[in-house]
């Protein structure tokens, strides 16, 4: 009896320990807490998405990995969470011991850009593979790494888009925009963000009138919304992200001004329960979007239904940052299975070389640049806030409504 | 001119907020020798109290302002009697004790309300505001300096002019002998701690007028609040109103007249300033 006990007990052993090599641990990082949490949230939610995808069977959805349960023969994937708080120091030591310690495969991540960089700065040394979904600072992908690969369009493109914007504004509607300010916050995203704006519309003949930078969490921005209808620009750019944006609205509100234009860089606006709250206050405000749900139903058709496993679990659709880190673990294991192994350097190189279909991105496709890792195929369009809802207004191939110029006043 | 006045104005606000928010930290140190930690967090969950009341029961600001003061008068003893009182004159521990409640607040209410930002719509003052000439006074910075300012002097009457702001200052000075002159010290500290909680629980219900609610709101808060109650004096209400106002003027001005991104720079810089000058602070006892 007890021979037979033994066995099984060992047979047992051996059983779960082939199933314990049958994962692969992939590391996510994100601002969990502090002043962005929210938006590190819905990240992580939307990596599990893809996870819950890979690992389970899901007839219904038009993707390939969802066709079978894991990746190549019956590998599961497994989340190892970790959170940065948005501070570059914790995103550094947390991706040190998710790639040491935890032994992940790949590290997807990490929202700000600021953290992004010294995270990826550590996979670069130990050659690990790391995922960027929504970090949107153009420096990150202008250090040659060869095993950083991210997802969003950059703020450099996204400026340029800005610019063209109001030219196309100044030529069909006569709008007069001459003189241009921009308010950020005093990060890495923020400044990037503000420099590439900077930059392309004084080549474009704007004038910058205002340069307000202010530190995240203020108490209050009245200086600085003081600073801007001082200056009164024609339009503003903005690199606000969540509480601040809601303060940055309501205190102009209160200081009764606003810009023929405004429009922002991936930030607050792109948030729809900050937008929800600020009610009518937010309307009129334009922003970058890599998706929208509005978007999303018209020309993204393989979005809803993955979206509404999203939903499931944070209540909200897809945004243009969560989305790109969906599309991060999607593209991620895309490669695996075309490796065909988990050998770090072959799948990285599948990363450097594939053009990927994804059709949870704007465009369908993904391409990265190597060395670097932009994905050249990522698009945005400017969306405005009307009447509560994110309506795309430009390019015109995309639009589903005029835009309303200028913004009314208070 | 009327740019500067604004600007001066708006520094006026501000500085009566801060104000508001250090007197229960100020009173708190000054009769026990307690630095709260979670003195930010206590403003955090008055916001909460307030958002809520808001958002399940219409409950104005205006209004709600009462039950978060209560809540936190409450909160206050609360603390005092489960932690602070235990450990009371053990050197460091009462502000390692702090400091871990306020980790232990700030997460519970993360976990609990997600990290969320919560914006109340529609309040009554929510973006009204009037003119004084050329001048734009916003009604919610406004109305919350107004309480700042009874809420202070109630506390500064209270203090020099009741039996039991004599006792709480004769607690102050010497807790040994207050005890031995019949004082009820233990009384005294757990009424010190509520109404240094009710201080700041006033000022976060008042604040969803004009601010989003999250489980980090209160950190910058509680880091100017700490640093107005070194400059005007620990345990000095009348030094934390002019430290506050100071530093409100100063944040102002220097916000922009010399850039926005100096702003923390020319606060924090005055204050170690002061603080070199006077260690005892403005109005230290």
């Amino acid at each position: 009896m007890r021979k037979i006990a033994a066995v099984i007990l060992a047979l047992a052993l051996i059983a779960s320990a082939g199933a314990q090599d049958k994962v692969i641990k992939i590391g996510t990082l994100f601002p969990m807490t502090g002043p962005v949490a929210t938006a590190g949230q819905r990240c992580q939610a939307a990596v599990e998405t893809i996870v819950d995808i890979i690992n389970g069977v899901y007839p219904d959805l038009d993707l390939p990995i969802a066709k079978k349960a894991g990746l190549l023969d019956g590998y599961r994937i497994e989340l190892v969470k970790a959170d940065h708080q948005g501070k570059p120091d914790v995103a550094k030591s947390e991706a040190e011991r998710l790639y040491g310690q935890e032994g992940v495969f790949a590290v997807i991540g990490s929202y700000n850009s600021s953290a992004s960089k010294p995270a990826s700065a550590v996979a670069e040394r130990l050659q690990k593979i790391f995922m960027c979904g929504a970090s949107s600072s153009a420096a990150l992908t202008e250090r040659d790494l060869k095993y950083f690969f991210r997802l969003a369009p950059t703020d450099r493109i996204e400026a340029i888009e800005f610019v063209h914007w109001f030219d196309e504004l100044n030529k069909s509607k006569k709008a007069g925009i001459k003189t241009v300010g921009v308010i950020y916050e005093n990060t890495e995203f923020g400044k990037h963000a503000a420099d590439e704006a900077k930059a392309h519309a004084q080549k474009a003949g704007y004038k910058v009138v205002a340069d307000v930078p202010f530190t995240v969490g203020a108490t209050n921005l009245n200086s600085e919304i003081q600073k801007l209808k001082a200056a009164n620009p024609d339009a503003l750019f903005g690199a606000v992200l969540g509480a601040d944006y809601s303060l940055m609205v309501r205190t102009m509100k209160q200081f009764k001004w606003k810009p023929k234009i405004a429009i922002n860089f991936c930030s607050g606006y792109q948030d729809q329960k900050i937008n929800e709250q600020l009610g009518k206050d937010g309307w009129g405000f334009m922003g970058s979007a890599g998706y929208t749900p509005e978007f999303g139903s018209r020309f993204m058709k393989g979005v809803a239904p993955v979206e509404a496993y999203f939903m499931k679990k944070v209540g909200v659709p897809f945004d243009s940052n969560s989305i790109q880190e969906a599309v991060a673990m999607y593209v991620l294991a895309l490669a695996i299975e075309k490796a065909g192994t988990l050998d770090t350097e072959k799948v990285a190189e599948v990363l450097r070389t594939a053009t990927f279909d994804s059709p949870l991105s704007m465009g369908g496709k993904v391409k990265f640049e190597s060395p670097g890792g932009q994905n050249i195929m990522a698009r945005s369009v400017i969306s405005q806030l009307q009447d509560g809802a994110y309506k795309t207004v430009f390019p015109y191939e995309y639009k589903d409504a005029a835009p309303i110029y200028p913004i009314p006043k208070w | 001119m009327s740019l500067f006045f604004q600007v001066i104005l708006d520094g006026l606000w501000a500085g009566l907020l801060y104000g508001l928010i250090a007197a229960g930290l100020s009173l708190i140190w000054g009769v026990m020798d307690v630095l709260n930690f979670a003195h930010g967090d206590f403003l955090m969950v008055g916001m909460y109290v307030s958002f809520f009341l808001g958002f399940l029961f219409k409950a104005d600001p205006l209004v709600s302002w009462v039950a978060s003061g209560i809540f936190l008068f409450l909160f206050g003893m609360l603390t005092y009697k489960l932690v602070i009182s235990r450990i009371l004159g053990k050197a460091m521990a009462p502000l390692l004790a702090t400091f871990g409640l306020s980790m232990m607040v700030k997460n519970l209410v993360l976990n609990r309300f997600s990290p969320n930002f919560r914006i109340l719509e529609s309040t009554i003052l929510e973006g009204r505001s009037f003119m004084v000439g050329d001048v734009i006074v916003p009604l919610p910075q406004f109305v919350t300096s107004l309480f700042a300012l009874a809420v202070l002097g109630l506390l500064y009457w209270m203090l020099t002019r009741t039996r039991f702001g004599w006792a709480v200052q004769a607690t102050a000075l010497d807790g040994e002998a207050a005890r031995l002159m019949g004082v009820n010290t233990e009384k005294i500290f757990l009424l010190v701690f509520g109404i240094g909680g009710a201080c700041v629980g006033i000022a976060g219900g008042l604040l969803p007028s004009y601010l989003a609610t999250h489980p980090d709101v209160g950190t910058l808060f509680s880091l100017i609040a700490f640093m107005i109650v070194a400059m005007g004096g620990f345990g000095s209400v009348p030094g934390a109103l002019v430290a506050a106002v100071m530093v409100g003027l100063i944040e102002s001005l220097a916000g922009f007249y010399i850039g926005p991104v100096y702003k923390y720079i020319a606060v924090f810089g005055i204050y170690l300033v002061v603080i070199l000058i006077r260690p005892k602070g403005l109005f230290g006892w």
